[in-house]
Order: C-alpha cells, then structure tokens, then sequence
C-alpha cells in the first residue's frame, strides 16, 4: 500500500514486475537502472542464484522528482519467476500497488504465460486482492524476435489482457518499450493516490 | 532521526538513547519505512527495508509451514555489527523494526530496550483511523511534468 508521509512530503509507491521464469522482468530492472541518472535511483538489489536466476527478488529504489510538493519515490520489484519459487512469489507481492504483467511473446511459452498469470491472480487473492481492482499493465517482451517465431501484442492482448488495460511491446535487452511501461504504471498508481482512495 | 507519524519520535527516541543502537528502521510487513535513525541516503533506507522486510516474511513462512506461530525475533552477529531484526502488532497492524548495533551496545541491551519500545509504541499510537487527507488538486498536472521529466518524453 502507498505511503504518504504528510509530514515530511514523501509517497513511495510498490511496483511489482510478474512474469512466467525468463520472460525478462530482471532485465527491465538492469535497463532501467542503466539508463536513470544516479541521483534519481539507488542500488539494484538482487537476490539471485549462482546462475542469475532471481532467487527471492529484485529491488531498485527509484525518485520522481517532487509532484505536488511531495518527494515520490517508487520501489521496483521483480518475483522469481520459476515455478518452484511461488512461497517467495507471493510474499513480494506483499502490499503492491501496481503490477507489471512481463509476458513472453514467443509462441512456445504461450502456455507459460496464461499459468503464471493464473498464478498470479491467486497469489493476490491469498493477500486478500482482487486482480481486476489493482493497477496493472502488460508488457510483451521480446518482439524483436524472428515473427515466425513469435505472437503480434494483438494477440497476446487478446489471449492475456482479460481487463483490457494498457499494453506495450517491447524489447528489453534494447529498452524498446521499457520505459513506456514504467510510465504507464506509474500513472495508473499515482492517479490511484491523487483520487484519495489508497491514502494512508 | 525521520518518522512518518509524529506519535513514533518519543518512543523511537528513547529506545535510541538506551540501546545506543547505529541504526535503527521502523517499516511496515511490506518494506515500506515509518521511521528511521542513522541512515544518511533514502536510497539505502529503501534497500534496507527491503530486505528486512523479505527476511521477516520469509521467517514468517517457515513458521507457517511449521504450524507454529511467528518468530518473534532473529538476530546475526558480524564482526563490527550485530543485526536485530523483530515483528511486532501495533494499533496501526504489524510493523518490523531493524536494529544494527556496535560494540558500545549488545544483543541483550537491544532486545530488552526494544521490547519497551513495542510497549511505548502501542500506548501512544493514536486510536482513531488515520484521516484520509487528498493530494493536492494541481497532483495531476505536476505529475505528468515530471514523468516527462523522468522519461524524457
């Protein structure tokens, strides 16, 4: 849930990256913190195994700049993606405001995609969420692979986007698409907080 | 030293003064920070919180897993520091609290001063609801300024 310190001037917000294993929501991280100045982000945080493979998750502090007289921050997490790790899975989702669904767009992990979506829905639910209520955003990762080899985002929107909510292609090892998805999170989940609903 | 409800200060104060901790982090069972002492960059609060936050959750499960209720505590001796990491319920739900300490202090001086901190922590937390103050009408806007910012779009 979204801090407001009316004190100090502070909102941090969660986001969290969710995504079937590989479907590059680390490397959103690694592009994103290429690429900000160092005093808009902190360190990247990562809890992987001897094989990179995110083991519990990936953090990286990241500021807006002030909004409204107030500092905003955004903490970017991403889950483990492989099947096995699900206890940690559901415990990064602790108190997310906003998700970034990381789908891969090559055809053979089509499958992959739907059940780490459905994993995902319930792992919310476990919190008490319901999907439909909760800022989220798609994003189709690797469409610079051959096409034969991949779906168009037409079609994943229309197999995975079952809310119709915003949805972009990208590419993440080039950083086509990375921001572009990192902006519409965080509107949906500021415009959220500015329409008072979540304020603590 | 930085708290996000006024009512934390006294109690956070105090325990600073008698555990003669280094650093020391309220934060929500999600990782979000209420107060702090000691650490100089938000940045690092951020991380700290982060991982504290994983650890708590993590203990939590085992627990679970065990059908035994939650560890109320754990704690790490290093060479220079030691860590003290402990949930707790208050009025507002259940915090984490985070404590690095040197050799000025000790294990025991820090659980003992930090049990009195849960203590003064739940009589001086406020018991109506928090108010549900709104962002400024001018939020929008600004917001948008500084994504274009940010994003350079």
């Amino acid at each position: 849930m979204s801090l407001v310190n009316f004190t100090s001037r502070e909102i941090t917000c969660k986001i969290v990256y969710y995504g079937p294993g590989r479907s590059g929501k680390t490397s959103n991280l690694q592009y994103i913190y290429g690429r900000v100045p160092e005093a808009r982000r902190g360190r990247m945080v990562s809890l992987a195994t001897k094989g990179d493979r995110t083991l519990f998750f990936d953090f990286l502090p990241l500021e807006l700049g002030t909004i409204s007289g107030f500092v905003t921050r955004f903490q970017l997490y991403t889950v483990p993606g492989q099947v096995y790790y699900n206890a940690t899975r559901k415990l990064v989702l602790q108190g997310a405001d906003g998700i970034v669904f990381v789908a891969d767009s090559q055809a053979r992990r089509f499958d992959d995609n739907l059940e780490s979506l459905q994993n995902l829905q319930e792992n919310l639910l476990a919190h008490g969420v319901d999907i439909r209520e909760l800022p989220l955003v798609y994003q189709y990762n690797k469409q610079d692979l051959p096409a034969d080899l991949i779906l168009g985002p037409d079609e994943l929107d229309d197999a995975l986007n079952f809310r119709a909510v915003q949805s972009f292609g990208a590419d993440c090892l080039s950083g086509n698409g990375v921001f572009e998805t990192l902006r519409g999170i965080s509107e949906l989940v500021l415009k959220r907080l500015a329409a008072g609903s979540r304020v603590a | 030293m930085r708290a996000v409800e006024p009512w934390v200060e006294g109690p956070l104060a105090a325990f600073l003064d008698e555990s003669a901790a280094r650093l020391t982090l309220l934060m929500t069972s999600a990782g979000q920070v209420l107060a702090q002492h000691g650490f100089t960059r938000a940045f690092d609060v951020m991380s700290a919180a982060a991982l504290g936050a994983g650890i708590m959750a993590s203990t939590d499960e085992l627990a679970r897993l065990m059908d035994a209720p939650p560890f109320r505590a754990l704690a790490h001796q290093g060479v220079q520091h030691g860590l003290f990491l402990s949930g707790f319920d208050t009025p507002q739900g259940r915090w984490i609290g985070l404590v690095v300490f040197g050799p000025e202090s000790s294990l025991g001086l820090v659980q003992l001063f930090f049990q009195r901190l849960v203590a003064d922590l739940a009589k001086q937390a406020p018991t109506e609801a928090p108010s549900n103050r709104v962002l400024g009408s001018d939020f929008e806007d600004e917001l948008n300024a500084s994504l274009r910012t940010l994003f350079g779009q």
